[in-house]
This record gives structure tokens, C-alpha cells and sequence, in this order.
């Protein structure tokens, strides 16, 4: 545990010495201000079934795409390509610790990125008063259906990360997947299968009906077990990739 | 006694190609072995192995008593390990990049800072400790990783070519460092720089293809396997009589004479193995009642044993190809 905290900080501090992690964050709030923006200009345009946070959740899939690879694509290429693994694998620390320590770093700068948007909340408050439309109780699930779609993506990215000493080809990666899994999988698919068995094994796999469900505050814990052992095992598969040096 | 390494029959193959076949030696504590041979002679592959970074395709090796497949983190606990081209964080800085490391080599937090301030005063590091290692120089750079192998206090420092792309002030800064270090650590480090070797080591390892060709100190090699380099004599006498004179002389295997640009005749001596004609040159010069201006023995370098071994090597090898295809 004190090897964890000790590469995860290092992790941290990596995304903080260079520019990377403010770019990121930049480039985060630059694209969910204008989606909030525009989602509280239609709004207000007369009443409304959607609150303005569960439309901005049901959102999140859009900075998703590009931030995930950017944040995780770094993670083991670069210690491959810097040939710095070499220095992190011969002390005294597992295999397995390195690759959750960097899964954890990438998580908390992308829990710390969502938790700037709770600005929004407070700004939906001031000018909208107490109103029904501000129920904490979905906004709460919302931001937790972020998180556990969102690590899950940080594992599959961390995961191409390990495939490849070249960055550029583990973000390429990562996007391809982030693209089939929310776009292909979750958005087209149901819509060429309406209805039928296949239709329901898709809703089982989809993205965006998990995400819908959290933003209207329905806290299920079949998709967040789903998430967490689908991340379970793209650490585990990431953990025998970084020790397949020893055995090839 | 148990030896600090320990390496019995150890054997690495890659897709192909046999990095490693069939080494055995052993480094006592307290010895400074070098790793010698050319580049792609094995020194790295073993080095990797030792420090646990990949493991051996057949063979036992043990650093400290432990065995390096089975009790691999307790074996990274023993080694101080510097990478060969010494990569390291370049976006850290010297301070906090050593505290990084005191804590995932796990050093006890009540002796990090005393353990970090001890290693950037040994490795001189002070003065860039706030600096980012990214912006340092190569010399610099490599003693940051020095400071890094000595963090944890290993029973055993692993260096793979520790002075490489340094310039020759850093070079020898770098080297005395290691001398200091060897009167209380167990090194082994690589190079394929002799002199190098020969200065800081006291032993020597030469690899080539894989394979061990000599051990023993550096002295002993020169002994062993060239018994002398040529004597070079300046005598004012006739040449063809002082040729055919000091060619007779026991202990003498041949004679080149060159005049010199005055009467002076320049004669490279040719000493036989193992013996030293020297005294019998002086003798022969004396009884003729020529005058001698110059007697010396050329001092063999590791480096021409080096050579040597590798050639011996190559012919054997030449030899080895050649039967097999007269056997066809």
C-alpha cells in the first residue's frame, strides 16, 4: 500500500510538472462550459421533462473520447519508450502496483476534473433557486455514474498504454475503443436492433442507458459491478502485458 | 563465506538468438568486478537478469543468498541497480525524484532524509538538488543515478557502463566515485572501455558472444596471457652484427631492426613467453662495446589482451566453421 502511494503521488506529480494535466483540464471545462452553456440556453426556453445536470451527464461521453486517451496514453508507453520501466521494475515493487498506482493517477485527475464542473450546480442554485430542478439526490448518482463509467475507460486506456512504447499509437487505440464502446455499441447498435433479444443483451452493455439511469438517480449495482469487474480485469490483462517481458 | 553473485550455468535466449550461453562465475563481497566485451556481448542481458528486470531461459543465479526467480523482490531489496543509459524521471527534480525513490525502495521514513542527504553529498549532488533532471548534464544525470543505486544502502552495486557518453573530466569524476564506493559496497559494473576496467576493477570478467573468455585481475591477465610486449633497444653499433647478436640471445623469438636517423639502429626484441632477455640485451651490448641509448619493455595494456582474446576467440570459431565444412 505504501509503494501505491508513494507511485501514485509520483503519478500525480507527473501529470502536474508538465503541462499535460492543466492542458487537459483546460481543454476539459473549455468543452463541458459550452455544452452547459447550450444546454441552459434550451432550457430556458420553456418547461421541461430533463434537468439541466442529467442532460449535461448524459453528455459526458463527448469530452470521454478525447480525454481518456490523452490522459492515459502516457502512462506505460512512456516509461517503455524512456526505457524508465526499467528503473520502476527493479525495486522492490510488483508489477501489479505499478499498473494500479497509474490506474489510480489517471482516475483522480479525471475525478478531479468532474468535480470542477460542481461549480455548475452552484451556479444552477444561485439563479434557480431552490427549485425541483435542483434534486441533489440525482446530481449525486450523476457524478457516480460518471466515475464508474469513467475509471472503466481509464483501464481500457491504460491497457493500450501498455501495449506500445509509441503514445500517439496507444491514444489511436483507446480512441478506436472508446469510439465502438460508447458511439457504435451504445448509440447505433440499438437503433439497427429495436427490439428483440439482441436489443436487450445490447441495453446490458450499453453505455448510455447505464448513464442515463445514473443521471435520473437510479443508483443500480448491476452496472457499477459490471464496470468494476470489467476494470478488474483490463488491470489484471495490463499487469501480465507489463510482466509479459518475462516470458517472451 | 556465501558469495555476494552467484550465477551457475545461466543461459538467455531471445526470439532466436542466444544472448547468453552457459555462464558461471561467482563475486565474492567486497570485490569491484568489471563486466568486459564488446557491445552486444552479453554484459547488459546479465545485468538485467541479476537485477531481476527479466529472467533466465536455463540456469540458477543468487545475489545475497536469494534465488533471483524465486525471491525477486527480496533480491531487488540487496542490489543497487543503475540501467544502462541511465534513464530516469526528466521531469522531476534531483530531490524529489531521490525521496520518490527512498520511499518505493522502502527505505523507513525516520532514515529517508537522512539517507537522501548522505547520498547527494556522496555523489556531489547538492548543488543541483532543485534543479529538474531533465536540464542537467549528462555527467550530472549519471550521478543522480548513482545517488539513486545507493539510496537503499544495497549489499550490491550493479552498474551497466556507468561513464558511457560522459566527457573525459566526468569520466574521471565519475570512476573515482566508484573507487570510494568499492571500499564499502560490492560492485559489478560493465564497460567496454578498458582502461576504464582496469583502473577501478579488481577483477576482470571478459564476455564475448555469450560466453565467459577469462577471469581474473587485471594484472594477472596481463601476466597469463602475454607474457611481455616487445622490448625496444637503441644501440650504436653495426646493424647487421647487432641484429644477428640480440636475435641469438635465449629468451629472444625474433629481431626487427630499423635504422634510426642517426647511427643509432632502433631493434624491436621479440621476447620468447614468459621470459624477460632484458639482462642478456644489456650483457650482449656491453660485451660488444656498443653504446646503449634506449632499453624498454613496451607495458601490455589490457587492451591488447583484450584484442588478443577476441581474436584468439575468432580464429577458434574460424577454425571450428572450417572443420564443419570440411566435414560435408
Amino acid at each position: 500500500m505504501r509503494n501505491v502511494l508513494a507511485l501514485l503521488r509520483r503519478e500525480l506529480n507527473a501529470y502536474f510538472a508538465s503541462v499535460l494535466g492543466y492542458i487537459v483540464i483546460m481543454f476539459f471545462l473549455v468543452v463541458m462550459g459550452v455544452i452547459f452553456g447550450t444546454i441552459v440556453l434550451f432550457l430556458s426556453r420553456g418547461p421541461t421533462q430533463v434537468t439541466a445536470m442529467e442532460v449535461m451527464f448524459s453528455m459526458a461521453w463527448l469530452p470521454a473520447l478525447f480525454l481518456i486517451p490523452a490522459i492515459t496514453m502516457r502512462l506505460l508507453a512512456e516509461e517503455k519508450r524512456a526505457g524508465t520501466i526499467e528503473m520502476l521494475m527493479t525495486a522492490p515493487v510488483t508489477d501489479f502496483q505499478v499498473v494500479f498506482a497509474k490506474y489510480l493517477g489517471a482516475v483522480v485527475l479525471y475525478a478531479l476534473m468532474w468535480g470542477l464542473t460542481g461549480l455548475y450546480v452552484v451556479i444552477l442554485r444561485h439563479f434557480a433557486g431552490e427549485s425541483s430542478a435542483l434534486d441533489l439526490g440525482p446530481i449525486a448518482s450523476g457524478y457516480v455514474g460518471v466515475l464508474v463509467i469513467g475509471q472503466f475507460l481509464i483501464a481500457i486506456g491504460l491497457l493500450t498504454s501498455s501495449l506500445t512504447k509509441n503514445q500517439v499509437a496507444a491514444a489511436l487505440m483507446s480512441f478506436a475503443f472508446l469510439f465502438l464502446f460508447l458511439i457504435v455499441l451504445s448509440m447505433w447498435m440499438p437503433h439497427f436492433f429495436p427490439s428483440g433479444d439482441l436489443n436487450k443483451a445490447l441495453q446490458f452493455f450499453s453505455y448510455r442507458s447505464h448513464m442515463e439511469d445514473f443521471a435520473r438517480g437510479i443508483l443500480d449495482i448491476r452496472p457499477v459491478v459490471y464496470y468494476l469487474s470489467a476494470t478488474a480485469w483490463a488491470l489484471f490483462t495490463t499487469t501480465r502485458i507489463v510482466e509479459s517481458r518475462k516470458w517472451r | 563465506m556465501q558469495p555476494m553473485i552467484n550465477v551457475e550455468n545461466l543461459t538467455k535466449r531471445y526470439a532466436g538468438v542466444t544472448a547468453l550461453n552457459g555462464v558461471s562465475f561467482t563475486v565474492n563481497r567486497g570485490e569491484i568486478v568489471g563486466f568486459l566485451g564488446p557491445n552486444g556481448a552479453g554484459k547488459s542481458t546479465t545485468m538485467r537478469i541479476l537485477a531481476g528486470f527479466i529472467p533466465a531461459s536455463a540456469g540458477r543465479v543468487q545475489v545475497a543468498g536469494f534465488d533471483v526467480f524465486e525471491d525477486s523482490l527480496e533480491v531487488r531489496r540487496h542490489i543497487g541497480y543503475m540501467p544502462e543509459n541511465n534513464p530516469l524521471y526528466m521531469d522531476m527534480r534531483v530531490a524529489e525524484y531521490l525521496k520518490f525513490r527512498t520511499k518505493i525502495k522502502g527505505v523507513p521514513r525516520n532514515e529517508r532524509r537522512d539517507r537522501l542527504e548522505e547520498v547527494v553529498k556522496q555523489c556531489g549532488l547538492d548543488e543541483v538538488r532543485q534543479r529538474v533532471i531533465g536540464q542537467l548534464s549528462k555527467g550530472f544525470r549519471q550521478r543522480v543515478g548513482l545517488a539513486d543505486a545507493l539510496l537503499a544502502e544495497p549489499d550490491l552495486l550493479i552498474l551497466d557502463e556507468p561513464t558511457i557518453g560522459l566527457d573525459p573530466v566526468q569520466i574521471r569524476q565519475v570512476r573515482q566515485l566508484i573507487k570510494d564506493l568499492g571500499k564499502r559496497h560490492t560492485i559489478l559494473l560493465s564497460s567496454h572501455i578498458l582502461p576504464e576496467v582496469e583502473m577501478t576493477c579488481n577483477r576482470v570478467i571478459i564476455i564475448n558472444k555469450g560466453r565467459i573468455l577469462a577471469s581474473d585481475t587485471p594484472e594477472n591477465l596481463v601476466k597469463t596471457l602475454h607474457a611481455g610486449g616487445l622490448i625496444n633497444v637503441e644501440v650504436r653499433g653495426p646493424a647487421s652484427e647487432v641484429t644477428a647478436k640480440l636475435g641469438a640471445i635465449a629468451g629472444v623469438a625474433g629481431v626487427k631492426t630499423r635504422a634510426g636517423n642517426d647511427e643509432f639502429v632502433c631493434v624491436a626484441v621479440e621476447p620468447q613467453a614468459g621470459t624477460d632477455p632484458r639482462e642478456g640485451i644489456f650483457k650482449t651490448v656491453a660485451a660488444n662495446g656498443w653504446t646503449l641509448r634506449e632499453l624498454v619493455r613496451d607495458r601490455t595494456s589490457l587492451e591488447d589482451i583484450f584484442v588478443q582474446v577476441m581474436r584468439e576467440e575468432d580464429e577458434a570459431e574460424e577454425e571450428r566453421r572450417e572443420s564443419r565444412r570440411g566435414l560435408r
